[in-house]
């Protein structure tokens, strides 16, 4: 290891699009998002499971498409719309159809990955992958749940997914 | 059986915010929408970043410490190491024993196993302390390392004559009887593995100190901390409001709390510090990886009459972790004969701790294994074999079950199974090139009992608060307790405001070893009881209240409203009423401690488990019990093991809200699938270090790997367990669970697998 390596004090100015709300940061290039939304931005509903891609409790989207908040640099999406589970519900505060069937089918103990569950779900039913139950678990498996609520985490997007169709 | 009169109440919405209705959760819309801010998300100012440098040898001392790089890194504030963090005091154990060394270094020079904490950067940003701590260099002298269980120098460890159970004469009905079985029981080291890590906010303002923590026990953890730095217990606060998960894994106060606590005292700034992802399989125990002996001697008739079991689990150099291993084969099974010893052999590794029902869940690999194979030696129906040998008493205490639906159990899950359909041959189910096995396994987790207090308030406005410095994890406490008010006082449940996980509310002993909602709900609702009575009695004899004229003996309160039971005269909504007397608010302070109770007892009953009572106390063994009917496909070129149904009858008495409770069993047969199939730490040999310490090489459960899992309610309200007869539902659907696989596994494969987990190589 170099003892004489220097860590450049250089920060960057970015403007960031989450929720619809451009938000200007002045931070270091080696910040990750997900360090960004929960340490700058105090968005804490994005979690902090693995921090090595592994969980995705950190899963947000960007331009619509489920990302590991985790695994991307801020200085990556600037210019780029983000969303993450405190702008998932309408201005209103009306649910979206996911987070209103999780709360109906118990997908959730902790709370913890829930965020990151939600929105991998909405994407899953957007991708067109929630045909089968089966589907549905596999393009779910890069969600861990400890509490173990998958059974109903399946539930909860088959009912979400019919409702959005109709 | 309960699940219909579930279904009744489901359809009942007056019913549904009742105890025993399936209300959704009370904390539900704070964590869809990402609102829940759980412990270490609060945003303090000045805050700061702590990261850990962790011991790369299992043995041996810390040499050298050059800190140099870190200390002149951009925005670094300290490098603490052994050296220069401030001295902290011993801390009692979770018993109350004293310590047995007058100081305590979080930071060691010697270390005992991989992982272990040598240093800490604090800095600015989060960023600036990774760069930093990766800095920060270290010599060791390494010395050789006991490096599990399997260890040519682990020996045959210490015997615990407190875990010897002996009745009869084991050894010589076993050499008599006429159909013997013996063999060997493996569970490795596993880990809790919550979604969020352990980690914490420290705060010093004078000689107060702040702590959000994800926390499982608020005052035996404040207590901890009070004593580490001297403090009284009132000057140290723990918030804890939400916990991403715990099982059993944050109930104590561990080494990087020590250090977080410490470097904001000694820096006086806030101190954040959340252990890594890899941290977390290092810093604090898993469940201790374990080895059984099971014997069994029986009649040709299946009738068990001895039962000689020898038991071991890995603990630290450092610390000593029981793992009770004969805990379900001393009480399981009837048998005139039985004997139960343990062993506990010193490895170098981070102590080992609580994982969901700890004892109970390798113990029931273990007899429920055995009990299987004796059912094949013999040619019987492993459910039969089970009824057989049914024990209509508690073996072991000698004393009757307070409510044991097991019977009930197997009877309930094998016909929504189909086990009536099942041909009892190995490899005699198939699809194709799929191997079918159907095995069924049973589970027990003993009642837990303890006191409880808490606070509720009738405020002004009619609506209600209860406090306590109990916690959710997700189980649902927040909606239990919110129904158990509700329905005590006779309002609606969306009045009623549920605040846990402060240290200042009132207190609360350890959430673990599925006690709390016994506890709890007993505690809220004698205070709500006495709120109650406070209420009519003002309503009955305060000048000012309308209903002084009525000269009525009593009144009731419902929806909300005062009335007389017959009613006339006035009807009042509890806010006219508190205004019309001109009160702010009704408190009432109840506790489940006898009135002799003195203060020095009602610490000790908060803060350490001294306190707890026996399942066996009096008259009764009281228990959980379940049965499970698992189905397997296993893959006959690859030996690939899936499971693909599983129904589950589990009797925990009444249930105070089904719907969260079925969530609850399900998550413990999930993790008992992981336990089955994926999880074990695995060990390297030249180092003694974890080397799967992550969520992609220590396996967890994933979402395609769970099928669709019926369960059944098939409990009675037990009044001896609890104040609203219930009994613990968070750790008894884990147990039992791993053995019902590896016994399906055996009726698909004819392999008997006996080391856990069972991975491919393992059946080819």
């Amino acid at each position: 290891m170099n003892d004489q390596v220097t860590i450049s004090p250089t920060t960057l100015s970015l403007n960031l699009t989450i929720n619809g709300r451009t938000q200007a940061l002045e931070i270091e290039p080696r910040v990750t998002l997900l360090d960004a939304l929960r340490e700058r931005l105090h968005l804490t509903g994005t979690k902090k499971g693995c921090d090595q891609g592994q969980c995705g409790a950190c899963t947000v989207h960007v331009d619509g498409e489920r990302v590991l908040a985790c695994l991307t640099l801020a200085a990556q999406v600037e210019g780029r719309s983000i969303t993450t589970i405190e702008g998932l519900a309408g201005e209103d505060g009306t649910l979206h159809a996911v987070q209103a069937a999780f709360l109906e089918q118990d997908a959730f103990q902790c709370g913890y990955c829930t965020p990151g569950q939600i929105m991998s779900a909405v994407a899953c039913i957007r991708e067109g992958h929630a045909g089968s139950d089966e589907e549905i678990r596999e393009y779910m498996a890069g969600n861990l749940c400890r509490c173990g609520a998958y059974p109903h985490i399946v539930a909860a997007i088959r009912q979400a997914a019919q409702e959005l169709r109709s | 059986m309960t699940v219909h009169d579930m279904k009744h109440a489901a359809s009942d919405s007056a019913r549904l915010e009742a105890v025993g209705g399936r209300l959704s959760r009370v904390d539900g819309p704070a964590k869809i929408t990402g609102a829940a801010k759980y412990a270490f998300e609060q945003q303090l100012e000045g805050l700061t970043h702590a990261v850990l440098v962790g011991a790369t040898i299992a043995a041996g001392k810390v040499t050298a410490i050059d800190a140099r790089a870190a200390e002149t890194a951009p925005g670094v504030l300290a490098v603490l190491t052994p050296d220069t963090i401030m001295e902290l005091r011993g801390a009692s154990d979770w018993l109350g024993n004293p310590p047995s060394q007058p100081t305590y270094a979080p930071l060691v020079r010697e270390v005992t196993f991989s992982g272990q904490h040598v240093a800490a950067v604090v800095a600015e940003t989060f960023e600036q302390a990774v760069a930093a701590a990766a800095l920060v260099k270290v010599w060791y002298d390494e010395t050789p390392a006991i490096v599990d269980l399997s260890d040519g120098k682990a020996g045959d460890g210490i015997p615990i004559d407190a875990m010897t159970k002996e009745w009869g004469d084991a050894e010589a009905a076993f050499a008599e009887a006429p159909v013997r079985i013996c063999a060997a029981y493996n569970t490795p080291r596993e880990f809790q593995a919550a979604m969020e890590p352990h980690g914490l906010i420290a705060r010093w303002e004078g000689d107060e100190l702040t702590i959000w923590e994800p926390s499982q026990w608020l005052d035996g953890m404040a207590r901890t901390y009070a004593e580490w730095f001297g403090l009284p217990f009132e000057n140290v606060r723990l918030v804890s409001p939400y916990i991403g998960g715990g099982f059993g894994s944050k109930a104590l106060a561990l080494a990087h709390s020590a250090v977080a606590a410490a470097a904001a005292r000694m820096l006086d700034r806030p101190v954040k510090l959340v252990l890594t992802r890899p941290q977390n399989f290092t810093s604090y125990g898993g469940r201790a990886a374990t080895r059984q002996t099971v014997a069994i001697g029986a009649d040709r008739d299946g009738k068990i009459q001895s039962i000689v079991h020898r038991g071991v689990n890995e603990t630290a150099v450092d610390g000593m972790w029981v793992e009770p291993l004969g805990s379900v084969t001393s009480i399981m099974y009837a048998t005139p004969n039985f004997s139960s010893k343990q062993n506990v052999v010193r490895v170098n590794t981070v102590v080992p701790g609580a994982k969901r029902a700890p004892g109970e869940n390798p113990s029931a690999f273990g007899i429920e294994s055995a009990i299987d194979e004796l059912a094949y030696e013999l040619g019987i129906d492993p459910l039969e074999m089970r009824l057989i040998n049914y024990a209509e008493q508690d073996p072991h205490a000698k004393k009757a079950w307070s409510t044991r639906q097991l019977r009930e159990a197997f009877a309930a899950g094998a016909e929504a199974f189909g086990w009536a359909k099942r041909s009892n041959a190995p490899r005699s189910m198939r699809d194709g090139r799929q191997l079918i096995g159907w095995g069924v396994a049973a589970g027990t987790y003993p009642v837990r009992r303890a006191h409880g207090e808490a606070v509720v308030k009738l405020l002004s406005d009619g609506s209600v608060e209860v406090e306590s410095s109990s916690i959710d994890m997700g189980q649902g406490t927040y909606t239990i307790l919110a129904q158990t008010a509700a329905e005590t006082l006779g309002v609606p449940v969306e009045r009623v405001s549920v605040k846990l996980g402060d240290s200042h509310f009132a207190r609360a002993g350890v959430t673990g070893g599925s006690r709390l909602a016994g506890v709890m709900t007993g505690a809220v609702h004698k205070a709500a009881g006495q709120a109650l009575d406070e209420l009519i009695g003002l309503a009955l004899s305060d000048p000012r209240s309308p209903f002084q004229k009525l000269q009525a003996n009593t009144l009731q309160v419902r929806d909300g409203r005062i009335a007389s039971p017959r009613g006339e005269g006035p009807d009042l909504s509890i806010a006219d009423f508190m205004m019309a007397i001109g009160r702010d608010q009704i408190e009432a302070k109840g506790d489940t401690l006898p009135a002799s109770t003195t203060p020095e007892e009602r610490y000790k009953n908060y803060t350490t488990i001294a306190m707890s009572i026996p399942h066996t106390e009096g008259d009764y063994s009281r228990h959980s019990w379940c049965a499970h009917f698992v189905e397997v496909r296993v893959d006959e070129d690859f030996g690939t093991v899936r499971v693909s149904r599983v129904v589950s009858a589990l009797d925990s008495g009444r249930l105070y809200n089904p719907k969260l409770a079925e969530s609850q069993w399900k998550g413990g047969i999930i993790m008992g699938i992981g336990q089955a199939l994926l999880e074990e730490g695995i060990v390297d040999r030249r180092h003694g270090r974890i080397v799967n310490g992550n969520f992609a090489d220590y396996m967890l459960p994933t979402n395609a790997d769970i099928p669709d899992i019926q369960t059944i309610s098939v409990g009675i309200p037990d009044p001896h367990s609890s104040a609203l007869g219930g009994k613990g539902v968070g750790e008894l659907a884990i147990v039992g669970i791993a053995p019902a696989i590896a016994n399906a596994v055996f009726h698909a494969t004819g392999k008997r697998v006996r080391d856990l987990p069972i991975t491919l190589e393992k059946l080819i």
